[in-house]
């Protein structure tokens, strides 16, 4: 690839990875208090997949930007301040209730479906192994999900009214998902990664058809609340601040 | 044959087999106090997985690098699946989960102490591993032997799960206790606090179990509480020693006759207390559960509603 | 309405295309598809799996050798259907997938299972093979593979005992200089 592209590529890896990172550890909060003991064990399973993803965008990130892939990703995730994170502000929020954490997980995950095989082609081979690698995965991901969204859209007015005010929350914040990152156009040019507007379409349509399966309607437009993956909301502080908080504590220390 | 002497004939058969080494699966005759025995053991080991997840659980979300976060991800996943297995071991004798759940919600049924101690540190994450999962491999390792097939198939399953448990936390213990000093006085803290919570994991002395002698005829029990705490004591001083950590007990010895350490007096008073809910987190441990089941009520309906109704439409 | 912890469906797991489907435990969920999507999560979080079904624990019926003579009468009437087969000898294991039969009920199913399948048996267990649920034959690496790349959740991930062995050896210098 040329080599002015590295550092885009390098900063398209990141934010991959903080998206998963974040979004694991939202999900790592249900553990012990999920609905059904099933779901302390399910839902479980989908952060640590997620949090293995993480690890490996980290790894290739470190690549990119000659770091070693061994310690660079504790040192990204442990000891970066939140103005330094690239994850949008949708994996960052609260968790809410379970309606709210089971239709971000699966906005999510629809989006990964669309531009993870995509990915998968990548003209960067690391790239496309580890995206096909993770493909298969999310797969069942978006099983698990979809099958929830349409119990909780059709199962009893509570569950329908909770899930509708959950999407009416996480919608605008879901669009920011298909924004484009800085130098996007650059990098899809040389076969590296997939456009995220042509992805936007086939999400939207997707999404519709599991809405409507849930007695949901697609809301009408809606703006992200940023375009830039640098702002944050101060729900990242507050993440961090518990994350970060024995690795600070004594830093440089093996665990 | 009904009266006394066909019971007779029969506990005398099921002794048989239970000697003989056969399994008692659900359906065959099995007296009712073994019955009984049985779903009280299962559910109180179920329970305690579960509310088991709590101490560690809080953690998850500050572990300090991403090896650890994912590592005790996995292994409190894994104690909800111990009390998952445990829970349909219980139901196989005829018990309904909801009604085992409320028992332990509405504090009718035990679970094991040691979960109602505090976590303070992250030391206290690789101490939880090294020692409590180290005493409860021994147990569960004994109970996969039990007469009951569905309790000795849920331990076999949940033993082979657990040697990783054991062995993360002493990864962690090495670590910190070969590591800064800062490391070194905070893994001897959480000793300090956990080495006399985890011995009374096993119970109370043998000449205070009075229900020991039947559970070894039954196949239920087959090694007393102090047989296995004399074990787990044997195994882990010299390694503790080695790391050249300590154990609160200005009366352990080694005896050289018998080749055993000796230990100080184990304060009964304290257990007991704390398993009559006096101890320092009996009730944020229950509140925790009473919350996810209340915060979950309306899930459990929903998708109960919905497959309601998705039958009805396709009976129809 | 009231509170439940959704029915039980069995659940069972084919290690390898080798090896039978065997009666691995219980998933409790609301309907056939939460309870397959469960028990992957429950059971199939270490390899090796190729295959998982789960069945409503109320279609699932069980007799042991003493329970045989007591079994209600076969139906003379009632529909013929597919029976899963599980059996279970005396002394250990789980309950393996041996065949199928044809049967008007479940007693029959019983029945028509300890005669064909009795060598070493001492437990059969029969489902009607319609009210089975399985995962889907064509996404087996989606549902399964993960399994293979979470190594830490396996014991020989890690080195502790031969650390210790070398510790106690002194063959490693006093804490402080790793």
């Amino acid at each position: 690839m040329k080599a002015d592209l590295k550092p885009d590529l390098a900063s398209y890896l990141l934010a991959m990875a903080d998206d998963e990172m974040i979004l694991a550890h939202r999900n790592s909060e249900w553990t012990g208090h999920a609905p059904i003991l099933e779901e302390d064990i399910a839902f479980t399973n989908l952060a640590v997949d997620e949090m293995g993803h993480a690890g490996l965008w980290y790894r290739l990130h470190a690549d990119l930007a000659d770091e070693d892939p061994e310690t660079y990703p504790d040192r990204l995730v442990f000891f970066r301040e939140a103005p330094f994170f690239r994850n949008i502000q949708m994996v960052e929020l609260l968790r809410g209730d379970w309606a709210f954490s089971m239709l971000r997980q699966y906005l999510f995950d629809v989006a990964e479906s669309v531009w993870l095989p995509d990915l998968a082609s990548s003209s960067y081979q690391p790239l496309a192994e580890t995206a096909s690698k993770i493909a298969r995965e999310e797969m069942y991901h978006l099983r698990h999900t979809q099958a929830w969204i349409r119990r909780l859209g059709r199962g009893t007015p509570e569950s329908h009214r909770r899930l509708s005010q959950a999407l009416d929350e996480i919608w605008p914040y879901a669009l920011q998902l298909f924004v484009p990152q800085p130098a996007e156009e650059e990098l899809a040019a040389e076969g590296l990664v997939p456009l995220k507007s042509a992805a936007r379409e086939t999400w939207l349509a997707k999404v519709e058809a599991d809405f409507k399966a849930s007695d949901l309607a697609l809301p009408d437009g809606g703006e992200p609340p940023t375009t830039d993956r640098r702002a944050h909301s101060e729900h990242l502080v507050g993440l961090l601040t518990e994350m970060q908080s024995v690795a600070r504590a004594y830093p440089g220390v093996s665990w | 044959m009904v009266g006394e002497q066909g019971d007779q004939d029969r506990l005398a058969a099921f002794e048989d087999r239970i000697a003989r080494g056969e399994k008692i699966e659900p359906g065959d005759w099995m007296p009712e106090a073994y019955r009984q025995q049985l779903v009280r053991m299962i559910s109180q080991h179920a329970h305690s997985e579960v509310v088991g997840m709590l101490p560690e659980g809080g953690w998850i979300t500050r572990a300090p690098n991403l090896r650890r976060k994912l590592v005790l991800l996995a292994k409190v996943q894994d104690e909800a699946g111990h009390g998952q297995y445990l829970y349909h071991a219980a139901e196989t004798l005829g018990v309904d989960r909801q009604e085992l759940l409320e028992a332990l919600l509405t504090e009718k049924a035990k679970y094991s102490n040691i979960f109602n101690y505090p976590t303070l540190s992250w030391a206290d994450i690789g101490i939880i591993g090294y020692f409590v999962d180290g005493a409860a491999i021994l147990n569960q390792t004994m109970l996969a032997r039990c007469s009951f097939g569905p309790y000795s198939r849920a331990n076999i399953r949940i033993c082979a799960e657990e040697s990783f448990h054991m062995k993360q936390g002493k990864e962690m213990v090495i670590r910190m206790a070969r590591g800064t000093p800062e490391q070194g006085q905070m893994v001897q803290d959480a000793i300090n606090r956990w080495w006399w919570p985890t011995l009374m994991m096993f119970g109370p002395h043998d000449s205070n179990s009075p229900n020991s002698p039947q559970l070894i005829r039954w196949g239920i029990k087959t090694r007393t509480n102090d047989d296995l705490r004399q074990t787990f004591i044997d195994n882990l001083i010299p390694e503790l020693h080695a790391l050249g950590l300590t154990v609160p007990d200005p009366d352990l010895s080694f005896d050289e006759d018998t080749g055993h350490w000796t230990i100080g007096e184990i304060d009964w008073d304290e257990f007991y207390r704390v398993i009559h809910g006096d101890g320092p987190c009996n009730k944020e441990r229950l509140d925790a559960r009473r919350k996810a089941h209340e915060d979950g009520r309306w899930v459990r309906e929903a998708l109960a509603a919905y497959a309601e109704r998705v039958e009805t439409v396709e009976v129809s | 309405m009231t509170d439940t912890q959704w029915p039980r469906f069995y659940v069972f797991k084919q290690d390898s295309p080798d090896f039978p489907h065997l009666n691995c435990g219980s998933v409790h969920a609301s309907d056939g598809e939460m309870a397959l999507l469960n028990a992957r999560d429950v059971f199939v979080r270490r390899p090796d799996c190729v295959s998982l079904w789960v069945a409503p624990a109320s279609r699932v019926a069980e007799v042991t050798v003493e329970g045989l003579a007591a079994l209600e009468s076969p139906a003379t009437s009632g529909q013929e259907q597919d029976y899963e087969v599980f059996t279970k000898s005396a002394s250990k294991g789980q309950h393996a997938r041996v065949g199928k039969v044809v049967a008007n009920s479940p007693a029959d199913a019983l029945r028509k299972a300890s005669e064909a399948f009795n060598s070493d048996s001492w437990v059969w267990m029969v489902v009607p093979s319609a009210v089975i649920v399985a995962s889907p034959e064509d996404e087996g690496p989606a549902w399964f593979e993960a399994a293979h790349d979470r190594p830490f959740r396996h014991q020989s991930f890690y080195r502790t005992e031969r650390l210790i062995r070398e510790i106690k050896a002194g063959q490693h210098d006093p804490p402080g200089d790793d």
